[in-house]
Protein backbone atom coordinates (compact mmCIF):
# COMPACT_ATOMS: atom_id res chain seq x y z
CA UNK A 1 0.00 0.00 0.00
CA UNK A 2 1.00 3.68 -0.95
CA UNK A 3 2.20 5.49 2.77
CA UNK A 4 0.83 9.02 3.44
CA UNK A 5 3.25 11.65 2.69
CA UNK A 6 1.36 14.50 3.47
CA UNK A 7 -1.73 14.32 5.96
CA UNK A 8 -4.12 16.97 6.90
CA UNK A 9 -6.58 16.67 9.76
CA UNK A 10 -9.58 18.91 10.23
CA UNK A 11 -7.24 22.41 9.28
CA UNK A 12 -8.98 25.50 9.84
CA UNK A 13 -8.05 28.69 9.05
CA UNK A 14 -9.93 31.58 10.51
CA UNK A 15 -9.06 35.69 9.75
CA UNK A 16 -11.96 37.16 12.20
CA UNK A 17 -14.84 36.09 11.94
CA UNK A 18 -14.27 34.65 8.30
CA UNK A 19 -13.15 30.95 7.88
CA UNK A 20 -10.92 30.89 5.37
CA UNK A 21 -10.50 26.98 5.46
CA UNK A 22 -12.97 24.99 7.07
CA UNK A 23 -11.92 21.59 8.50
CA UNK A 24 -10.34 20.14 5.77
CA UNK A 25 -8.79 17.00 5.84
CA UNK A 26 -6.81 15.31 2.89
CA UNK A 27 -3.58 13.44 1.96
CA UNK A 28 -0.67 13.23 -0.63
CA UNK A 29 0.71 9.87 -1.49
CA UNK A 30 4.26 9.01 -1.88
CA UNK A 31 4.65 9.37 -5.80
CA UNK A 32 1.69 10.95 -6.37
CA UNK A 33 0.74 14.66 -8.13
CA UNK A 34 -2.29 15.60 -6.30
CA UNK A 35 -3.95 18.93 -7.99
CA UNK A 36 -5.38 21.16 -6.11
CA UNK A 37 -7.97 22.87 -7.52
CA UNK A 38 -10.56 25.76 -6.82
CA UNK A 39 -11.40 29.41 -7.86
CA UNK A 40 -10.04 32.49 -6.67
CA UNK A 41 -10.56 32.67 -3.16
CA UNK A 42 -11.48 29.17 -2.30
CA UNK A 43 -8.29 29.15 0.24
CA UNK A 44 -6.19 27.39 -2.21
CA UNK A 45 -3.38 29.62 -1.24
CA UNK A 46 -4.30 29.99 2.76
CA UNK A 47 -4.06 26.07 2.68
CA UNK A 48 -1.20 26.08 0.43
CA UNK A 49 0.34 28.55 2.99
CA UNK A 50 -0.35 26.48 5.89
CA UNK A 51 1.10 23.50 4.76
CA UNK A 52 4.57 25.21 3.77
CA UNK A 53 4.22 26.63 7.51
CA UNK A 54 3.90 30.64 6.67
CA UNK A 55 0.68 30.47 8.37
CA UNK A 56 -0.34 29.29 11.71
CA UNK A 57 -3.46 27.24 11.38
CA UNK A 58 -6.73 28.05 13.95
CA UNK A 59 -6.85 24.16 14.70
CA UNK A 60 -6.15 21.52 13.02
CA UNK A 61 -2.23 19.30 11.98
CA UNK A 62 -0.61 19.12 9.09
CA UNK A 63 1.75 15.95 8.86
CA UNK A 64 4.66 15.54 6.73
CA UNK A 65 6.38 11.96 6.80
CA UNK A 66 4.08 11.50 10.10
CA UNK A 67 5.77 14.06 11.72
CA UNK A 68 3.68 17.08 12.73
CA UNK A 69 5.38 20.37 10.69
CA UNK A 70 4.75 22.48 13.81
CA UNK A 71 7.46 20.34 15.69
CA UNK A 72 9.78 19.36 13.26
CA UNK A 73 9.52 22.00 10.82
CA UNK A 74 13.75 22.42 10.11
CA UNK A 75 13.59 18.40 9.10
CA UNK A 76 10.47 19.05 7.23
CA UNK A 77 11.54 21.75 5.38
CA UNK A 78 14.73 20.55 3.80
CA UNK A 79 12.79 17.75 2.04
CA UNK A 80 10.15 20.41 0.77
CA UNK A 81 10.44 22.94 -1.98
CA UNK A 82 8.07 25.56 -3.33
CA UNK A 83 7.60 27.37 -6.85
CA UNK A 84 4.92 29.94 -7.22
CA UNK A 85 4.58 32.19 -10.76
CA UNK A 86 3.70 34.85 -7.97
CA UNK A 87 6.74 34.46 -5.48
CA UNK A 88 9.94 36.81 -6.40
CA UNK A 89 14.02 36.16 -5.74
CA UNK A 90 15.24 39.21 -4.60
CA UNK A 91 15.47 41.65 -7.64
CA UNK A 92 19.58 43.12 -7.87
CA UNK A 93 20.64 39.19 -7.04
CA UNK A 94 21.67 37.25 -10.03
CA UNK A 95 20.23 34.09 -10.88
CA UNK A 96 23.43 32.65 -9.98
CA UNK A 97 23.68 34.08 -6.72
CA UNK A 98 20.18 33.41 -5.92
CA UNK A 99 21.05 29.77 -6.39
CA UNK A 100 24.21 29.85 -4.37
CA UNK A 101 22.86 31.34 -1.14
CA UNK A 102 19.77 29.04 -0.97
CA UNK A 103 21.76 26.11 -1.79
CA UNK A 104 23.60 27.14 1.59
CA UNK A 105 20.17 27.82 3.54
CA UNK A 106 19.44 24.01 2.28
CA UNK A 107 23.34 23.14 3.07
CA UNK A 108 23.73 20.96 -0.92
CA UNK A 109 26.76 19.20 -0.37
CA UNK A 110 28.10 19.47 -3.88
CA UNK A 111 26.91 23.09 -4.68
CA UNK A 112 28.71 23.83 -7.87
CA UNK A 113 27.60 20.20 -9.17
CA UNK A 114 23.95 20.85 -8.33
CA UNK A 115 23.40 24.28 -9.38
CA UNK A 116 24.87 23.26 -12.74
CA UNK A 117 23.15 20.98 -13.56
CA UNK A 118 19.64 22.60 -12.81
CA UNK A 119 21.46 25.33 -15.27
CA UNK A 120 21.84 22.37 -17.75
CA UNK A 121 18.20 21.06 -17.71
CA UNK A 122 16.95 24.62 -17.26
CA UNK A 123 18.92 26.00 -20.06
CA UNK A 124 19.62 28.94 -17.39
CA UNK A 125 23.53 29.52 -18.69
CA UNK A 126 22.75 32.47 -20.93
CA UNK A 127 20.84 34.29 -18.23
CA UNK A 128 22.83 33.01 -15.12
CA UNK A 129 24.58 36.31 -14.78
CA UNK A 130 21.48 38.71 -15.32
CA UNK A 131 19.97 39.65 -12.53
CA UNK A 132 16.24 38.64 -11.95
CA UNK A 133 15.33 42.18 -12.71
CA UNK A 134 16.21 41.86 -16.18
CA UNK A 135 14.59 38.36 -16.64
CA UNK A 136 11.71 38.07 -19.21
CA UNK A 137 8.21 36.43 -16.66
CA UNK A 138 9.18 33.33 -18.59
CA UNK A 139 12.86 33.22 -17.86
CA UNK A 140 11.61 34.09 -14.38
CA UNK A 141 9.58 30.97 -14.38
CA UNK A 142 12.29 28.53 -15.25
CA UNK A 143 14.39 29.61 -12.41
CA UNK A 144 11.72 29.39 -9.99
CA UNK A 145 11.10 26.20 -10.79
CA UNK A 146 15.04 25.50 -11.12
CA UNK A 147 14.83 26.90 -7.45
CA UNK A 148 11.98 24.19 -6.29
CA UNK A 149 14.59 21.77 -7.60
CA UNK A 150 17.68 22.93 -5.81
CA UNK A 151 17.99 20.65 -2.61
CA UNK A 152 16.38 17.59 -4.54
CA UNK A 153 13.23 17.50 -2.61
CA UNK A 154 10.68 14.81 -1.66
CA UNK A 155 7.49 16.67 -1.80
CA UNK A 156 7.11 19.85 -3.59
CA UNK A 157 4.12 22.35 -3.79
CA UNK A 158 3.70 23.82 -7.34
CA UNK A 159 1.84 26.93 -7.37
CA UNK A 160 0.68 27.43 -11.21
CA UNK A 161 4.59 26.64 -12.16
CA UNK A 162 4.05 27.08 -16.18
CA UNK A 163 1.84 29.67 -16.03
CA UNK A 164 3.81 32.95 -18.36
CA UNK A 165 6.01 30.11 -20.30
CA UNK A 166 5.92 29.31 -24.12
CA UNK A 167 4.03 26.40 -24.71
CA UNK A 168 7.24 23.98 -26.17
CA UNK A 169 8.52 25.47 -22.70
CA UNK A 170 5.64 24.23 -20.56
CA UNK A 171 5.68 21.19 -22.16
CA UNK A 172 8.75 20.41 -21.39
CA UNK A 173 8.82 21.74 -17.64
CA UNK A 174 6.01 19.15 -17.38
CA UNK A 175 7.82 16.66 -18.92
CA UNK A 176 10.56 17.22 -16.55
CA UNK A 177 8.25 17.28 -13.55
CA UNK A 178 6.82 13.99 -15.00
CA UNK A 179 10.33 12.18 -15.05
CA UNK A 180 11.36 13.48 -11.51
CA UNK A 181 8.78 12.77 -10.43
CA UNK A 182 9.78 8.97 -11.83
CA UNK A 183 12.67 8.80 -10.82
CA UNK A 184 12.57 9.92 -7.29
CA UNK A 185 9.17 9.08 -6.31
CA UNK A 186 8.37 13.04 -5.31
CA UNK A 187 4.76 13.59 -4.35
CA UNK A 188 3.76 16.56 -5.59
CA UNK A 189 0.88 19.03 -4.74
CA UNK A 190 -0.24 20.84 -8.06
CA UNK A 191 -2.29 23.69 -8.42
CA UNK A 192 -2.80 25.33 -12.18
CA UNK A 193 -5.59 27.24 -14.22
CA UNK A 194 -4.35 25.48 -16.93
CA UNK A 195 -7.08 22.39 -16.49
CA UNK A 196 -5.52 20.15 -20.05
CA UNK A 197 -2.34 20.57 -17.71
CA UNK A 198 -3.69 19.55 -14.57
CA UNK A 199 -5.66 16.36 -17.15
CA UNK A 200 -2.29 15.56 -18.38
CA UNK A 201 -0.32 15.54 -15.10
CA UNK A 202 -2.59 14.63 -12.13
CA UNK A 203 -3.90 11.13 -10.72
CA UNK A 204 -6.07 12.54 -8.13
CA UNK A 205 -8.06 15.87 -7.56
CA UNK A 206 -9.10 18.01 -4.60
CA UNK A 207 -11.32 20.76 -5.90
CA UNK A 208 -11.65 23.44 -3.12
CA UNK A 209 -14.49 26.05 -2.83
CA UNK A 210 -15.41 28.57 0.04
CA UNK A 211 -12.84 27.07 2.26
CA UNK A 212 -14.07 23.33 1.91
CA UNK A 213 -13.08 20.20 0.12
CA UNK A 214 -16.16 19.73 -2.29
CA UNK A 215 -14.52 16.89 -4.17
CA UNK A 216 -11.87 14.62 -4.19
CA UNK A 217 -11.58 12.14 -6.66
CA UNK A 218 -9.78 11.09 -10.68
CA UNK A 219 -10.07 14.08 -12.94
CA UNK A 220 -11.81 11.60 -15.05
CA UNK A 221 -14.45 10.70 -12.78
CA UNK A 222 -14.71 14.75 -12.32
CA UNK A 223 -15.47 15.39 -15.59
CA UNK A 224 -18.07 12.32 -15.80
CA UNK A 225 -19.90 13.95 -12.77
CA UNK A 226 -21.14 16.65 -15.42
CA UNK A 227 -24.10 15.17 -17.10
CA UNK A 228 -24.15 17.79 -20.28
CA UNK A 229 -21.96 17.22 -23.50
CA UNK A 230 -21.40 20.12 -25.65
CA UNK A 231 -22.77 19.77 -29.31
CA UNK A 232 -21.12 22.24 -31.65
CA UNK A 233 -22.88 22.87 -34.75
CA UNK A 234 -21.64 24.91 -37.73
CA UNK A 235 -25.06 26.31 -39.66
CA UNK A 236 -24.86 28.61 -42.98
CA UNK A 237 -28.98 30.12 -42.42
CA UNK A 238 -30.74 28.42 -39.80
CA UNK A 239 -28.79 30.09 -36.37
CA UNK A 240 -31.74 31.92 -35.92
CA UNK A 241 -34.24 28.85 -35.85
CA UNK A 242 -31.73 27.26 -33.53
CA UNK A 243 -31.54 29.94 -31.66
CA UNK A 244 -35.48 29.80 -30.56
CA UNK A 245 -35.78 26.21 -30.75
CA UNK A 246 -33.07 25.92 -27.73
CA UNK A 247 -34.91 28.52 -25.85
CA UNK A 248 -38.08 26.84 -26.63
CA UNK A 249 -36.46 23.18 -24.93
CA UNK A 250 -34.77 25.43 -21.93
CA UNK A 251 -31.10 24.44 -23.23
CA UNK A 252 -28.05 26.10 -22.35
CA UNK A 253 -26.65 27.59 -25.98
CA UNK A 254 -23.94 30.24 -26.32
CA UNK A 255 -23.25 32.05 -29.76
CA UNK A 256 -19.79 32.39 -31.11
CA UNK A 257 -19.92 34.52 -34.30
CA UNK A 258 -22.41 34.54 -37.07
CA UNK A 259 -22.66 30.89 -37.74
CA UNK A 260 -21.53 28.92 -35.11
CA UNK A 261 -23.72 27.84 -31.43
CA UNK A 262 -22.67 25.60 -28.39
CA UNK A 263 -25.22 23.73 -27.07
CA UNK A 264 -24.91 22.00 -23.57
CA UNK A 265 -27.06 18.13 -23.90
CA UNK A 266 -27.47 15.73 -21.48
CA UNK A 267 -26.14 12.75 -22.82
CA UNK A 268 -28.59 10.61 -23.49
CA UNK A 269 -30.60 13.39 -24.87
CA UNK A 270 -27.91 13.69 -27.60
CA UNK A 271 -29.79 11.65 -30.13
CA UNK A 272 -33.38 12.50 -29.57
CA UNK A 273 -32.25 16.46 -30.15
CA UNK A 274 -30.13 15.66 -33.34
CA UNK A 275 -33.60 14.12 -34.43
CA UNK A 276 -35.66 16.91 -33.25
CA UNK A 277 -33.49 19.27 -34.87
CA UNK A 278 -33.81 17.20 -38.38
CA UNK A 279 -37.82 17.14 -37.74
CA UNK A 280 -37.40 20.68 -37.34
CA UNK A 281 -35.58 21.18 -40.77
CA UNK A 282 -32.32 22.44 -38.82
CA UNK A 283 -29.78 21.86 -41.67
CA UNK A 284 -26.31 22.36 -39.97
CA UNK A 285 -22.89 21.60 -42.14
CA UNK A 286 -21.10 20.59 -39.38
CA UNK A 287 -20.95 18.98 -36.26
CA UNK A 288 -19.02 18.31 -33.07
CA UNK A 289 -19.52 16.51 -29.77
CA UNK A 290 -17.40 17.04 -27.06
CA UNK A 291 -17.88 14.74 -23.54
CA UNK A 292 -17.57 16.84 -20.63
CA UNK A 293 -14.11 17.96 -19.54
CA UNK A 294 -12.42 18.65 -16.16
CA UNK A 295 -12.97 22.25 -17.36
CA UNK A 296 -16.79 21.79 -17.66
CA UNK A 297 -16.45 20.67 -13.90
CA UNK A 298 -13.88 23.38 -13.26
CA UNK A 299 -16.59 26.08 -14.39
CA UNK A 300 -19.61 24.36 -13.03
CA UNK A 301 -18.47 24.00 -9.33
CA UNK A 302 -17.16 27.64 -9.29
CA UNK A 303 -20.67 29.05 -10.59
CA UNK A 304 -21.69 27.33 -7.51
CA UNK A 305 -19.70 29.48 -5.10
CA UNK A 306 -21.68 32.77 -7.38
CA UNK B 1 21.21 27.70 15.14
CA UNK B 2 23.04 26.39 11.53
CA UNK B 3 25.91 28.46 10.70
CA UNK B 4 25.57 27.63 7.08
CA UNK B 5 22.37 29.14 7.16
CA UNK B 6 23.19 32.66 8.94
CA UNK B 7 26.29 32.41 6.13
CA UNK B 8 23.55 32.18 3.70
CA UNK B 9 21.86 35.26 4.74
CA UNK B 10 24.73 36.85 4.93
CA UNK B 11 25.85 36.17 1.80
CA UNK B 12 22.40 36.99 0.61
CA UNK B 13 23.22 40.42 2.26
CA UNK B 14 26.39 41.18 0.31
CA UNK B 15 25.32 39.98 -2.77
CA UNK B 16 22.95 42.91 -2.56
CA UNK B 17 25.25 45.15 -1.03
CA UNK B 18 26.83 44.53 -4.07
CA UNK B 19 24.75 45.45 -6.28
CA UNK B 20 23.15 48.35 -4.39
CA UNK B 21 24.33 51.99 -4.62
CA UNK B 22 21.75 53.20 -2.17
CA UNK B 23 23.22 50.67 0.38
CA UNK B 24 26.60 51.86 -1.08
CA UNK B 25 25.51 55.40 -0.53
CA UNK B 26 24.21 54.44 3.36
CA UNK B 27 27.62 53.38 4.24
CA UNK B 28 29.89 55.93 2.39
CA UNK B 29 28.22 58.48 0.94
CA UNK B 30 26.04 60.17 3.71
CA UNK B 31 28.79 59.81 6.79
CA UNK B 32 31.45 61.39 4.31
CA UNK B 33 28.58 64.56 3.92
CA UNK B 34 27.77 64.50 7.56
CA UNK B 35 31.65 64.42 7.94
CA UNK B 36 32.05 67.25 5.74
CA UNK B 37 29.28 69.57 6.91
CA UNK B 38 29.57 68.95 10.44
CA UNK B 39 33.29 68.73 10.37
CA UNK B 40 34.01 71.94 8.44
CA UNK B 41 31.35 73.66 10.46
CA UNK B 42 33.06 72.60 14.19
CA UNK B 43 36.72 73.61 12.52
CA UNK B 44 35.08 76.82 12.03
CA UNK B 45 33.84 77.45 15.95
CA UNK B 46 36.83 75.58 17.12
CA UNK B 47 39.26 78.82 15.44
CA UNK B 48 36.29 81.54 16.25
CA UNK B 49 36.69 80.14 19.89
CA UNK B 50 40.25 80.68 20.13
CA UNK B 51 40.50 76.59 19.86
CA UNK B 52 40.31 76.26 24.04
CA UNK B 53 37.87 73.15 23.60
CA UNK B 54 38.73 70.95 21.20
CA UNK B 55 35.34 71.15 19.48
CA UNK B 56 36.16 69.71 16.30
CA UNK B 57 37.27 66.20 18.30
CA UNK B 58 33.96 66.18 20.09
CA UNK B 59 31.82 66.37 16.48
CA UNK B 60 33.40 64.26 14.83
CA UNK B 61 33.84 61.54 17.76
CA UNK B 62 30.25 62.06 17.84
CA UNK B 63 29.33 61.59 14.37
CA UNK B 64 31.57 58.60 14.06
CA UNK B 65 30.49 56.85 16.86
CA UNK B 66 26.70 57.79 16.14
CA UNK B 67 27.15 55.64 12.83
CA UNK B 68 28.05 52.49 15.45
CA UNK B 69 24.71 53.11 16.27
CA UNK B 70 22.88 54.11 13.39
CA UNK B 71 24.43 50.94 11.33
CA UNK B 72 23.40 48.19 13.68
CA UNK B 73 20.12 49.68 14.23
CA UNK B 74 19.24 50.01 10.42
CA UNK B 75 20.75 46.67 9.36
CA UNK B 76 18.08 44.94 11.77
CA UNK B 77 15.40 46.96 9.85
CA UNK B 78 17.02 46.65 6.50
CA UNK B 79 17.21 42.71 7.09
CA UNK B 80 13.17 42.61 7.31
CA UNK B 81 12.75 45.96 4.60
CA UNK B 82 15.08 44.03 1.96
CA UNK B 83 12.74 41.28 1.83
CA UNK B 84 9.60 42.96 1.89
CA UNK B 85 10.61 45.12 -1.13
CA UNK B 86 11.48 42.00 -2.99
CA UNK B 87 8.57 39.95 -1.40
CA UNK B 88 11.52 37.16 -0.64
CA UNK B 89 10.17 36.19 3.11
CA UNK B 90 8.45 33.12 1.29
CA UNK B 91 11.45 32.37 -0.61
CA UNK B 92 13.33 32.21 2.73
CA UNK B 93 10.70 30.72 5.39
CA UNK B 94 10.30 27.62 3.19
CA UNK B 95 13.52 26.68 3.38
CA UNK B 96 15.03 25.21 7.19
CA UNK B 97 15.67 28.32 8.29
CA UNK B 98 15.08 29.19 11.82
CA UNK B 99 13.83 33.22 13.18
CA UNK B 100 16.80 33.34 14.93
CA UNK B 101 19.24 32.46 12.52
CA UNK B 102 17.99 34.71 10.40
CA UNK B 103 17.91 37.76 13.45
CA UNK B 104 21.93 36.83 14.30
CA UNK B 105 22.19 37.33 10.33
CA UNK B 106 20.95 40.31 10.86
CA UNK B 107 23.42 41.13 13.92
CA UNK B 108 26.47 40.34 11.93
CA UNK B 109 25.84 42.75 9.42
CA UNK B 110 25.41 45.35 11.76
CA UNK B 111 28.52 44.61 13.43
CA UNK B 112 30.42 44.11 10.07
CA UNK B 113 29.18 47.37 8.05
CA UNK B 114 28.99 49.23 11.34
CA UNK B 115 33.04 48.62 11.72
CA UNK B 116 33.42 49.62 7.63
CA UNK B 117 31.23 52.78 8.05
CA UNK B 118 33.26 53.37 11.55
CA UNK B 119 37.08 52.86 9.98
CA UNK B 120 35.80 54.81 6.97
CA UNK B 121 34.93 57.78 8.80
CA UNK B 122 37.48 57.77 11.10
CA UNK B 123 39.95 57.35 8.28
CA UNK B 124 38.04 60.53 6.43
CA UNK B 125 38.49 62.57 9.98
CA UNK B 126 42.32 61.79 9.85
CA UNK B 127 42.37 62.84 6.28
CA UNK B 128 40.27 66.13 6.48
CA UNK B 129 40.59 67.30 9.92
CA UNK B 130 44.30 65.78 11.23
CA UNK B 131 41.31 64.15 13.93
CA UNK B 132 42.03 60.75 15.54
CA UNK B 133 39.06 59.37 17.13
CA UNK B 134 41.58 56.55 17.97
CA UNK B 135 42.75 59.50 21.05
CA UNK B 136 40.19 57.48 23.23
CA UNK B 137 42.20 54.50 23.11
CA UNK B 138 40.79 51.15 24.67
CA UNK B 139 37.54 53.09 26.31
CA UNK B 140 36.41 52.66 22.47
CA UNK B 141 35.99 48.88 22.61
CA UNK B 142 33.46 49.26 26.16
CA UNK B 143 31.65 52.20 24.26
CA UNK B 144 31.31 50.71 21.14
CA UNK B 145 29.93 47.70 22.56
CA UNK B 146 27.17 50.29 24.98
CA UNK B 147 26.26 51.82 20.76
CA UNK B 148 25.94 48.38 19.19
CA UNK B 149 23.62 46.96 21.69
CA UNK B 150 21.50 50.01 21.71
CA UNK B 151 21.28 49.70 18.19
CA UNK B 152 20.62 46.43 18.46
CA UNK B 153 17.31 47.13 20.38
CA UNK B 154 16.37 50.07 18.73
CA UNK B 155 16.52 47.92 15.54
CA UNK B 156 14.56 45.39 17.04
CA UNK B 157 11.83 47.59 18.51
CA UNK B 158 11.23 49.26 15.04
CA UNK B 159 11.31 46.01 13.17
CA UNK B 160 8.45 44.81 15.07
CA UNK B 161 6.29 48.01 14.26
CA UNK B 162 7.37 46.96 10.77
CA UNK B 163 6.16 43.04 11.08
CA UNK B 164 3.26 44.80 12.91
CA UNK B 165 2.20 47.39 10.31
CA UNK B 166 3.97 46.25 6.81
CA UNK B 167 6.33 48.24 4.38
CA UNK B 168 3.80 51.45 4.74
CA UNK B 169 5.71 52.73 7.74
CA UNK B 170 8.89 52.10 6.42
CA UNK B 171 9.86 55.41 6.79
CA UNK B 172 10.65 54.71 10.72
CA UNK B 173 14.34 52.31 9.57
CA UNK B 174 15.57 56.23 9.27
CA UNK B 175 13.64 58.28 11.08
CA UNK B 176 13.08 56.76 14.29
CA UNK B 177 16.65 56.47 15.70
CA UNK B 178 17.12 60.22 15.16
CA UNK B 179 14.22 60.35 18.00
CA UNK B 180 17.07 59.14 20.29
CA UNK B 181 19.45 61.48 19.51
CA UNK B 182 18.38 64.63 20.92
CA UNK B 183 18.14 63.12 23.92
CA UNK B 184 21.94 60.91 23.70
CA UNK B 185 23.78 64.44 23.97
CA UNK B 186 26.17 63.38 21.53
CA UNK B 187 27.29 67.07 20.61
CA UNK B 188 26.50 68.52 24.15
CA UNK B 189 26.44 67.57 27.89
CA UNK B 190 23.22 65.96 29.32
CA UNK B 191 23.33 68.93 31.89
CA UNK B 192 22.84 71.30 28.98
CA UNK B 193 19.52 69.91 28.66
CA UNK B 194 16.40 71.40 29.76
CA UNK B 195 15.03 68.88 33.01
CA UNK B 196 12.50 67.15 31.34
CA UNK B 197 14.81 66.13 28.39
CA UNK B 198 17.49 65.35 31.25
CA UNK B 199 14.96 63.14 32.85
CA UNK B 200 14.47 60.81 29.13
CA UNK B 201 18.40 61.19 28.77
CA UNK B 202 18.72 58.91 32.28
CA UNK B 203 17.26 56.02 30.88
CA UNK B 204 19.07 56.47 27.40
CA UNK B 205 22.43 53.90 27.55
CA UNK B 206 23.75 56.45 24.51
CA UNK B 207 23.52 59.01 26.66
CA UNK B 208 26.14 57.35 28.73
CA UNK B 209 28.25 56.85 26.48
CA UNK B 210 28.51 60.28 24.64
CA UNK B 211 29.00 61.59 27.96
CA UNK B 212 31.53 59.27 29.30
CA UNK B 213 33.32 60.00 25.91
CA UNK B 214 33.55 63.29 26.88
CA UNK B 215 34.69 62.75 30.17
CA UNK B 216 37.80 60.72 28.95
CA UNK B 217 38.46 63.34 26.81
CA UNK B 218 38.74 66.03 29.34
CA UNK B 219 40.13 64.01 32.69
CA UNK B 220 40.97 60.98 30.62
CA UNK B 221 39.32 58.82 33.26
CA UNK B 222 36.89 56.27 32.52
CA UNK B 223 33.51 55.86 34.50
CA UNK B 224 32.94 52.43 35.18
CA UNK B 225 29.76 53.09 37.00
CA UNK B 226 28.07 54.63 34.67
CA UNK B 227 29.28 52.08 31.75
CA UNK B 228 27.67 49.48 34.34
CA UNK B 229 24.97 51.15 34.67
CA UNK B 230 24.32 52.00 30.78
CA UNK B 231 25.09 48.04 30.69
CA UNK B 232 22.40 46.89 32.72
CA UNK B 233 19.95 49.05 30.56
CA UNK B 234 21.24 48.00 27.26
CA UNK B 235 20.58 43.96 28.71
CA UNK B 236 17.13 45.00 29.95
CA UNK B 237 16.00 47.26 26.62
CA UNK B 238 17.46 43.73 24.58
CA UNK B 239 15.59 41.80 26.34
CA UNK B 240 12.18 43.08 26.02
CA UNK B 241 13.12 44.06 22.24
CA UNK B 242 13.77 40.48 21.91
CA UNK B 243 10.75 39.34 23.15
CA UNK B 244 8.81 41.70 21.65
CA UNK B 245 9.94 40.73 18.08
CA UNK B 246 9.89 37.28 19.08
CA UNK B 247 5.79 37.86 19.48
CA UNK B 248 5.56 40.52 16.66
CA UNK B 249 6.64 36.77 14.17
CA UNK B 250 4.08 35.00 15.62
CA UNK B 251 1.77 37.37 14.60
CA UNK B 252 2.95 37.54 10.92
CA UNK B 253 2.82 34.21 11.28
CA UNK B 254 -0.51 33.90 12.69
CA UNK B 255 -2.06 36.20 9.80
CA UNK B 256 0.18 35.30 6.75
CA UNK B 257 3.52 36.51 5.83
CA UNK B 258 2.29 37.59 2.32
CA UNK B 259 0.38 39.90 4.37
CA UNK B 260 3.38 42.19 5.16
CA UNK B 261 3.73 43.32 0.95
Amino acid sequence: MTKNIIEVHNLVKKFGTFTAVNDITFDVKEGEILGFLGPNGAGKTTTIQMLLGLLTPTSGSILYFGRDLMSYREEIMETINFSSTYTNLPWYLSVKENLTYLSYLYNIKDRKKRISELVEIFKLDPILKKSIGQLSAGQMTRVNIAKAFLNSPKILLLDEPTASLDPDVATYIREFIQSERERFNISILFTSHNMSEVEELCERIIFINNGEIIANDKPENLAKSIEFSHVELLLEKDLKKLEEFCNKQHLTFRIFGKKQIRIDVREKNIAEFLRNLTEQKIIYDEISIDKPSLEDYFLQMSQKKI
Amino acid sequence: MKLHRIYAIILRNLYSFKHSYDKMSDAFYWPLLDLLLWGLTSSYINQSSGGQTNILLLVISGIVFWLIFWRAQYEICMGLLDELWNKNMINLFITPLKFWEWVTAWLFMGVAKGAMSFLFASGVAILLYQTNVFTYGFTLIPYMLLLLLSGWWVGFLITSILMRFGSKVQTLAWSMPWVFAPFSAIYYPVSSLPQWAQNVAHFLPTSYVFEGMREVLKTGHFNTQNFLFALLLNCIYLALALITIRFSFARVLKNGITKLY
